[in-house]
């Protein structure tokens, strides 16, 4: 479970302060497939920030699976994520110089969970993608919506809590994107996962449990 | 191996060239201040085993001045009660003449029977064998190795040669010393009874007494037992004295050495950061994907252990090989200016070893330490701008600049407050390390200056690399450092060497005063020989020869050790010759022809801290004898310091007719080369002679002097091909991180010949601005290794003079260096196709 509450989140730079939201609030249950729209620049790649503890905010808080991150230091911050955030970015972001099957793996190693029954689970993710057979690759030998879907395992490999995705279909074209999406409702739901998709797809919308607009430092549904 | 680990050393094998380059700069800096430690401590421990060997067990030493212990003293020393045991010593050198070819060899007089308790020659058994032997006539011992250089069995006849003299002895056994040690020291030895000794070398008396001595007391009572002309030194001292001749020398090896060792270290620094750069959004995923700072900073710090560890390894390696070579130059220059050395090979310990391969390893993590934590720091935010990152270290710079003044100030204040030759090298290095953080700032300044100029030659493609220079700041900044420090210090030697050589040429003008220099013919790596008596009569009586001056060189005792005597006959012509740096010149002359006061050199006065008014205690024939320090001159004839005397205030206090060195001037109107040929016509039958013209002389210490720079000038040119590599790495790091922003400009239009001239201009204006910053740095490194570290080092004032053509050598050198760097990433980046350049890694 997702809990933002009161959220407010300023940078300072040069030209002073600059709010990017203040006072948001937001849920989204065990389970539940949560897309947020809105345009570049209004702040959704910042709450993913938030929500995986990544960044903190100016105010507010932010508990995920009942624990208040705003509490935790930088170090057990991470270990949280370790344990509880999978991710999926726009550019893949694969570890170029591991194989797909040692990428899937790093989050088990990383987590301490790097267990036989955990290995063959993140396998049969593959298998399951249609990648089983490219397992002994490194990533660049992989077409874009290959390696995305490689991300896409790698972020339910170590059974996490909460899936976030920041633009997943962002560097794939159409189709290639659909299928993604698909992927990812069809693993996120298969498990139970709480899945917040940052996107600007309008694919996304269609499988979502409930849809956020951002827009102006405020949410509101479309 | 975890994953992480494994990505690590696959990262490192993807990146071959930038690892091998980064190994091969530790490898050659820990190679380089391997060989200087093996050479300096080769030739050092092959005198100290002599030395010692040659010492033997004695507690005490006495001796006497250069006229040596007369025969009695040895008798008058056993009959003292607290004298445990005592043994006659007499020794000299020889040029020894087997079948094998001719060698200089050392002569070790010894009594065989008051041997036992001091020196041991083999086993027990074997030197009491020997003891017997060696008591007839004209016999001697050596060591089967010495022996079989010589070409020499048991029982051959075995001829040997002083100043001019020929006799011969007769090999009684060889000597099978019990240890590598023995060995050593016992190498290149002639062990004789005292009698056959004296006989060889022409002498009469004894060298000196080893002794055991049980008490203070008894130090007294010997020293009684000696009367006046002799004294009781602790044994070795003599030996300690000697070292320390070298320390000077053998420290500013180190400290070149070090210098190789920092440019590798910059070169490390280099590649680490820019792995950390290249890898900053791979490093973000992996802290977003749960990846703890310290795993991060351990994941790029054990890179760096990969690298320290494979370029420590190569490093001895090559360190082995270096180390033979630079032994030739170190005991070349050691024997020129200080002591006979005997070792030929390298003397290689595991201590040296491990140290060398330790400075490697440690220096390598302390270089990648800085940007491990910078990894560590990484925001998990998975993609930083690039343009974050350089503004960010712009934002950095002012701190970066205030950083490198604050060391450099303080740098300079360890140099001026500082009197030892160890802190002047700290406080350098701190000059160096500050100059090299101000780098980065100067050069965003000049490439500000440069824009403009690079954009009227090369139109957008000069504007473009003026600004790829300053705005990739993270990668060309630790290039730039590098080049710069290197060319400046190049610089820096250069002008320290040229202006001590100019100073030489200068002085030399001035002392040479005399037409013809005479000296004996020093069999090779001897210290001293003298001239015959015989020759120096025939040389003053030629008639074209209107004066004749003499020099008379020995070492004398003085409570604060040996010092370096000369005696020498003065006359008006000659006293126009010296430059006094203190000391009243219209007052000091009288004195000091009657033979009341002494003159010191310059490196004397400032080694022994002594100044005109105080007093030396002399140990003369007569006992000790303080006389007063008039002045203090300029001479660069040797960096231990000398004493001078009038030759007949020498003579009044020893007992010693023999001539060192004689200097003569011609009648007006004489030739030269005909009175030289003439005298060695003279003198053939006599002794063998260097008669030379003063011109001639001058030429033959100028090649000694460049002799000794040899050794120098290898290790500078090894500290810039370090650098060179290092800026090598850096520039194809820049240039293959570009091959996206190149393939986009080659899509756009932009020729195979254009991505050249781009990519060797912006080298080449990195090239230039290096030079820029290094002409004043390398001015500035020149003065201070001239006022501060040789000044301390040696006590030599030089004159400093920096030839114009510096300026351009300089440039030269930073652009040539920047240019040859810049060829394979430019010839690369023109090859590479724009489909593959936009492919990207």
């Amino acid at each position: 479970m997702i809990e933002l509450a009161g959220l407010t989140k300023a940078y300072v730079d040069a030209g002073g302060e600059r709010v990017v939201f203040r006072d948001l609030d937001l849920w989204a249950a065990d389970g539940e497939i949560v897309v947020l729209l809105g345009p570049s620049g209004s702040g959704k790649t910042t709450l993913l920030n938030l929500v995986s503890g990544i960044d903190l905010p100016t105010a507010g808080a932010v508990r995920v699976g009942g624990v208040a991150l705003t509490a935790l230091n930088e170090r057990e911050r991470t270990l949280f994520r370790r344990d509880q955030i999978g991710f999926v970015f726009q550019f893949f972001n694969l570890i170029p110089t591991l194989t797909v099957e040692e990428n899937l793996l790093l989050p088990l190693e990383l987590s301490g969970r790097d267990t036989a029954a955990a290995r063959r689970r993140a396998l049969s993710l593959l298998a399951e993608v249609g990648l089983v057979d490219r397992a002994g690759e490194y990533p660049d030998r992989l077409s874009g919506g290959e390696q995305q879907r490689v991300a896409v395992v790698r972020a339910l490999s170590h059974d996490p809590a909460v899936v976030l995705a920041d633009e997943p279909t962002g560097n794939l074209d159409r189709d290639t994107g659909r299928s993604i999406l698909a992927l990812l409702e069809r693993l996120a739901r298969g498990a139970g996962k709480t899945l917040l998709i940052v996107t600007h797809s309008e694919e996304a919308v269609s499988m979502a449990d409930r849809v956020l607009v951002l827009r102006d430092g405020k949410l509101s549904t479309p | 191996m975890t994953l992480l680990r494994r990505a690590s050393v696959r990262h490192l094998w993807v990146h071959r060239w930038q690892t091998g380059l980064a190994i091969l700069g530790v490898g050659l800096g820990v190679a380089v201040v391997l060989a200087v430690d093996l050479a300096v401590s080769s030739a050092r421990v092959g005198f100290t085993l002599s030395a010692e060997t040659v010492a033997g067990r004695s507690t005490h030493r006495a001796e006497a001045g250069p006229a040596g212990l007369d025969d009695g003293a040895y008798r008058r020393l056993r009959s003292v009660a607290g004298v445990t045991a005592a043994a006659p010593v007499v020794e000299g050198e020889v040029v020894a003449r087997g079948p094998g070819g001719p060698a200089v060899l050392r002569v070790l007089g010894v009594d065989p029977f008051a041997e036992a308790p001091f020196r041991r020659y083999s086993g027990d058994r074997d030197d009491r064998r020997h003891a017997s032997v060696l008591i007839g006539d004209r016999t001697t011992l050596l060591t089967s190795s010495t022996a079989a250089v010589l070409a020499l069995d048991g029982g051959d006849w075995l001829g040997v040669e002083v100043a001019g003299r020929r006799d011969s002895v007769r090999v009684a056994g060889l000597l099978d010393p019990a240890d590598e040690a023995s060995r050593l020291g016992l190498e290149n030895l002639l062990v004789m009874d005292v009698g056959t000794a004296q006989a060889v070398l022409g002498r009469r008396g004894l060298d000196r007494v080893d002794l055991i001595l049980e008490s203070d007391a008894a130090v007294a009572d010997a020293a009684a037992a000696l009367g006046p002309g002799g004294t009781i030194v602790v044994a070795g001292a003599a030996a300690g004295a000697l070292q320390d001749m070298t320390r000077a020398f053998d420290l500013n090896l180190r400290a070149l050495s070090m210098l190789a060792l920092i440019f590798g270290v910059f070169l490390i620094y280099n590649s680490v950061t820019f792995s950390v750069v290249q890898r900053r959004r791979l490093l973000g995923t992996l802290r977003a994907l749960g990846a703890s700072r310290r795993q991060v900073f351990g994941l790029v710090l054990g890179e760096a252990a990969i690298l320290g560890l494979v370029g420590a390894a190569l490093g001895l390696i090559l360190g082995l090989a270096l180390g033979s070579g630079l032994l030739r130059l170190v005991t070349r220059t050691i024997e020129d200016l200080y002591f006979v050395v005997t070792v030929r090979e390298l003397v290689i310990s595991p201590a040296t070893l491990a140290a060398a391969a330790a400075l490697g390893i440690v220096g390598t993590l302390a270089a990648a330490a800085p940007p491990a934590f910078e990894a560590a720091m990484t925001e998990p935010r998975a993609a930083l701008l690039r343009s974050e990152l350089e503004a960010g270290l712009r934002r950095r710079l002012p701190l970066l600049s205030l950083a490198g003044l604050t060391l450099a100030a303080v740098g300079m204040l360890v140099l001026v407050v500082a009197t030892g030759v160890e802190t002047s090298f700290v406080g350098l290095f701190g000059v160096i390390l500050g100059a090299a953080l101000l780098t980065p700032q100067v050069t965003v300044l000049l490439m500000r200056l440069l824009r403009p100029a690079a954009g009227a030659v090369l139109g957008v493609l000069g504007r473009m690399a003026a600004s790829g220079v300053a705005a990739s700041m993270s990668r060309t900044g630790p290039a730039i450092a590098t080049l710069t420090v290197a060319v400046a210090v190049t610089i820096g030697i250069g002008i320290m060497i040229g202006s001590f050589r100019r100073s030489l040429v200068d002085w030399l003008d001035i002392t040479l005063s005399a037409d013809v220099y005479i000296s004996a013919v020093r069999p090779a790596g001897a210290l001293t020989s003298t001239l015959d008596l015989r020759a120096v009569a025939v040389l003053g009586d030629d008639p074209a020869v209107a004066e004749v001056r003499r020099y008379r060189e020995v070492t004398v005792p003085t409570p604060a050790g040996p010092v370096d005597l000369m005696g020498i006959s003065i006359d008006s012509r000659l006293r126009d010759h010296f430059t006094f740096l203190d000391g009243d010149v219209a007052e000091l002359w009288e004195p000091f022809v009657e033979g009341s006061v002494l003159l010191v050199s310059e490196p004397f006065a400032h080694h022994r801290r002594t100044q005109v008014g105080d007093t030396l205690t002399l140990q003369t024939e007569r006992g000790p004898e303080s006389l007063p320090i008039a002045g203090v001159f300029r001479d660069y004839g040797s960096d231990r310091g000398l004493v001078m005397i009038s030759y007949s205030g020498y003579r009044e206090r020893w007992d010693d007719p023999t001539v060192t060195t004689m200097a003569l001037i011609l009648e007006p109107g004489a030739d030269r080369d005909e009175v030289i040929n003439r005298l060695q016509a003279a003198t053939a039958g006599i002794q063998p002679l260097n008669i030379r013209s003063n011109h001639r002389l001058a030429e033959v210490s100028l090649s000694v002097f460049d002799q000794t720079f040899a050794i120098t000038q290898v290790l500078r040119f090894l500290a810039l091909i370090v650098a060179f590599v290092g800026v090598l790495s850096a520039l194809m790091a820049l240039q293959f991180e570009r091959v996206r922003e190149l393939g986009v400009l080659r899509a756009n239009g932009l020729t195979p010949g254009q991505v050249w001239t781009m990519v060797a201009s912006q080298t080449g204006i990195m090239g230039l601005a290096a030079g820029m910053m290094a002409l004043p740095l390398g001015l500035g490194l020149g003065v201070l290794m001239i006022e501060f570290v040789n000044r301390r080092s040696f006590g030599w004032s030089i004159d400093m003079s920096a030839p114009p053509d510096l300026i351009l050598q300089a440039m030269a050198l930073a652009l040539t260096a920047a240019l040859l760097a810049g060829l394979y990433p430019a010839w690369r980046m023109a090859r590479t196709s724009p489909a593959e350049a936009l492919r990207g890694e």
